[in-house]
């Protein structure tokens, strides 16, 4: 009850203090702007769109920074925060779990007004998101979801990707194509939300159509070679594979070489999907990968931000809002690779 | 010679395991028992094979080196890193090389003559070649992929002789060659000697502390061949391989064909035992399309009987137990 009333009453401050300080700029500036012609509901909206993100602090924990997609996001968050007048803050965990649990209880401590995580299971910060909304920080998570939701979740519907994936495969693949109806899957970790739900998604599909038998499901854990060592198994029992499906695009492209060194190419249909870095239209030209789903990296770091902006200028308190924002998908094939992809930033 | 024979004697069993699992996924298995499969299997865990082979050097001279992979990962993305960027293909694998070798004299200074064990250098030098490499050469980056202009390299990962991929003909010369180094050379004997007891080694005048360098530079040089296969294979490299447990996998093959953690027994025959045995598990546990729980237990199982084996055929004792010893 005291915390309650604690918050209340520094919420109340917080307002008041807001509004001093917005009476107190609002003068000179709406004067010089209002004779200039523009209009007081303009000058307003500017006022309150600034106070909303002036001063304040964004956090953002990827799983690990140096890979195109973590980039991309760093990049594009670090530069509309900027424009908006807050401070970015990274802390990068190096792929070490335990490193990534203490990054997030420190920036508990350290209060950021936004958090912006990167779950790399289901359950690794579910109980930390809790606290940080507790602790009246807005949590939004990107790509990976937790099992705990927060005031956004931005990134791909991999459900829907799961589902559309699997349905081209049926048609590919099912009754009346003349092929054999093999699929492997290739899953990353399977304790992910990325991989648990596309996995779950295409089960579904391929379970409704008996014409489609998938003969493998193995763990790839985001690895090339692995998938490359799990395919090439795959593919001396079943040469007559008809598609593989591997649920992130680089880790795909060792399924890929698989198919290559096999022979195969063009023959087994390579389905993947991820941010669509450019290495991935390189290899789609190369036909390592046949089909593609892409969430574009860039666009993901742009909804991000719209997040931030909506939930910061809503008022809202952390632990008020649930909202989505999946990401636009497209499919990249041969056909449409080339400009389908981005650069990383700084190349 | 007692000792010896009991080394023989847990690579045997190991051996017969092996041929056991065969024989049972040959029978109930469809498409185990062929020759694209057997090709397959001995591709799949050439890079492992690799590795061990370096690790049995070090484990034979009673060593242990936790960074071989971060040194593999590592020095193998440094010299895709350096291919663009107009440096010819030999040199920038050669400056892979150096700096793997000078990982392993470094690691191997620490140990023979700062004396710190063998077990806290390198696991403290898996981190620190990953994060200096990583911001200090690579930029940040975590992925690394093989340039254009090195395509040429591919051949390493992706063809073959006579349909035998190149992979299984690097791990069958680098096996070869650490068996001629362990049993035909003088180095070999020392290196079998250090590993048994290494106060006498050096009362008999053998160089002890050289020769732990020379021990480390090879293990970590092997990893950097094994990384260059690797990249060659999947046309990057992945640095988060360092936080997998290929590592511990490669100790594992070495254990489990026989070659004791307390030094000087067993030899490349055991990493052949080991590889085998493990790459059979793994083929056969994927065909069989097990869960990635259950192919854990399996692992888990195999190493647990793997050290029960090692501990009953060479129990510690005072005479040979060491501080630092694990």
């Amino acid at each position: 009850m005291i915390g309650t009333t604690m918050r209340t009453l520094l919420a109340g401050a917080l307002a008041a203090g807001t509004l001093v300080a917005g009476a107190s700029s609002l003068p000179a500036s709406a004067g010089a702007e209002e004779a200039l012609g523009a209009s007081r509901a303009a000058v307003e909206a500017r006022r309150r769109f600034n106070a909303a993100f002036e001063g304040k602090t964004i956090a953002f924990v990827p799983i690990t920074m140096g890979v195109p997609l973590t980039i991309t996001w760093k990049d594009t968050i670090e530069r509309e925060a900027g424009k908006l007048g807050m401070k970015f803050v990274l802390r990068d965990p190096n792929l070490d779990m335990g490193a990534m649990t203490q990054a997030v209880s420190a920036l508990i401590g350290e209060r950021p007004d936004v958090m912006v995580v990167h779950n790399p299971s289901v359950q690794l910060l579910a109980k930390l998101l809790k606290k940080a909304e507790k602790a009246g920080i807005h949590v939004v998570q990107i790509n990976m979801a937790s099992n705990t939701p927060t005031s956004a979740y931005v990134g791909a519907d991999f459900y829907r990707i799961g589902k559309e994936t699997a349905e081209d495969i049926v048609t590919q693949c099912g009754a009346g194509s003349g092929r054999s109806g093999k699929v492997a899957i290739v899953e990353g970790d399977p304790t992910s939300s990325v991989s648990m739900e596309q996995v779950t998604a295409a089960k579904a599909v391929f379970a409704a159509h008996p014409d489609i038998q998938v003969v493998s499901s193995q763990p790839g854990y985001w690895d090339a070679n692995k998938a490359r060592e799990i395919t090439a198994s795959v593919l001396t029992q079943h040469p007559d594979l008809c598609a593989t499906y591997g649920v992130w695009g680089i880790m795909q492209l060792g399924a890929g070489q698989a198919i290559k060194e096999a022979g195969l190419t063009g023959k087994v249909l390579n389905y993947s999907n991820g941010g669509g870095p450019q290495i991935i239209c390189d290899s789609i030209k190369a036909g390592l990968i046949d089909k593609y789903w892409s969430f574009d990296a860039k666009l993901q770091g742009h909804d991000i931000m719209t997040a931030v902006k909506m939930i910061l200028q809503s008022g809202a308190a952390p632990g008020d809002l649930r909202t989505v924002l999946y990401s636009d998908t497209r499919m990249i094939t041969a056909e449409n690779a080339d400009g389908a992809c981005w650069q990383m930033p700084g190349q | 010679m007692t000792a010896r024979e009991t080394h023989i004697g847990q690579g045997v069993i190991v051996a017969a395991v092996t041929v056991v699992a065969v024989a049972v996924f040959s029978v109930l298995l469809d498409g185990f028992a062929t020759l694209a499969n057997a090709v397959v299997l001995v591709r799949s865990v050439s890079v492992l094979g690799i590795l061990a082979t370096g690790m049995a050097i070090v484990v034979i001279a009673r060593g242990l080196d936790l960074s071989q992979v971060a040194t593999m990962a590592a020095t193998s993305a440094w010299a895709l890193k350096l291919m663009p960027g107009g440096l010819p293909l030999w040199a920038a694998l050669l400056a892979g090389l150096v700096l793997a070798l000078l990982i392993g004299l470094i690691n191997g200074a620490l140990i023979a003559y700062v004396e710190m064990p063998a077990l806290f250098v390198t696991l403290a030098m898996g981190f620190l070649i990953f994060g200096a490499v990583r911001t200090g050469l690579l930029g940040g980056d975590m992925l690394v992929y093989l340039p254009e202009s090195a395509k040429s390299l591919q051949i390493l990962g992706q063809e073959g002789i006579f349909g035998i991929p190149i992979p299984v003909f690097v791990f069958a010369t680098m096996a070869a060659a650490a068996h001629f180094l362990l049993s035909a050379t003088s180095i070999g004997r020392f290196i079998y000697a250090h590993g048994d007891n290494a106060e006498t080694a050096r009362l008999t005048g053998i160089p002890v502390r050289p020769l732990t360098l020379l021990e480390y530079a090879l293990c970590a040089a092997t990893g950097y061949v094994a990384g260059l296969i690797m990249a060659a294979s999947s046309a990057s490299v992945d640095l988060r391989i360092i936080n997998s447990t290929l590592n511990f996998d490669a100790i594992l093959v070495v254990v489990l064909g026989g070659i004791s953690l307390s030094g000087g027994r067993g030899g490349i025959g055991s990493v052949l035992a080991g590889t085998a045995l493990i790459g059979t598990l793994l083929n056969g546990m994927v065909i069989m399309n097990l869960s990635a729980e259950v192919q854990n237990i399996v692992k888990g199982l195999v190493l647990l009987g793997a050290i029960l084996l090692d501990n009953a055929l060479h129990p510690t004792d005072e005479e040979v137990m060491r501080q630092g010893d694990i």
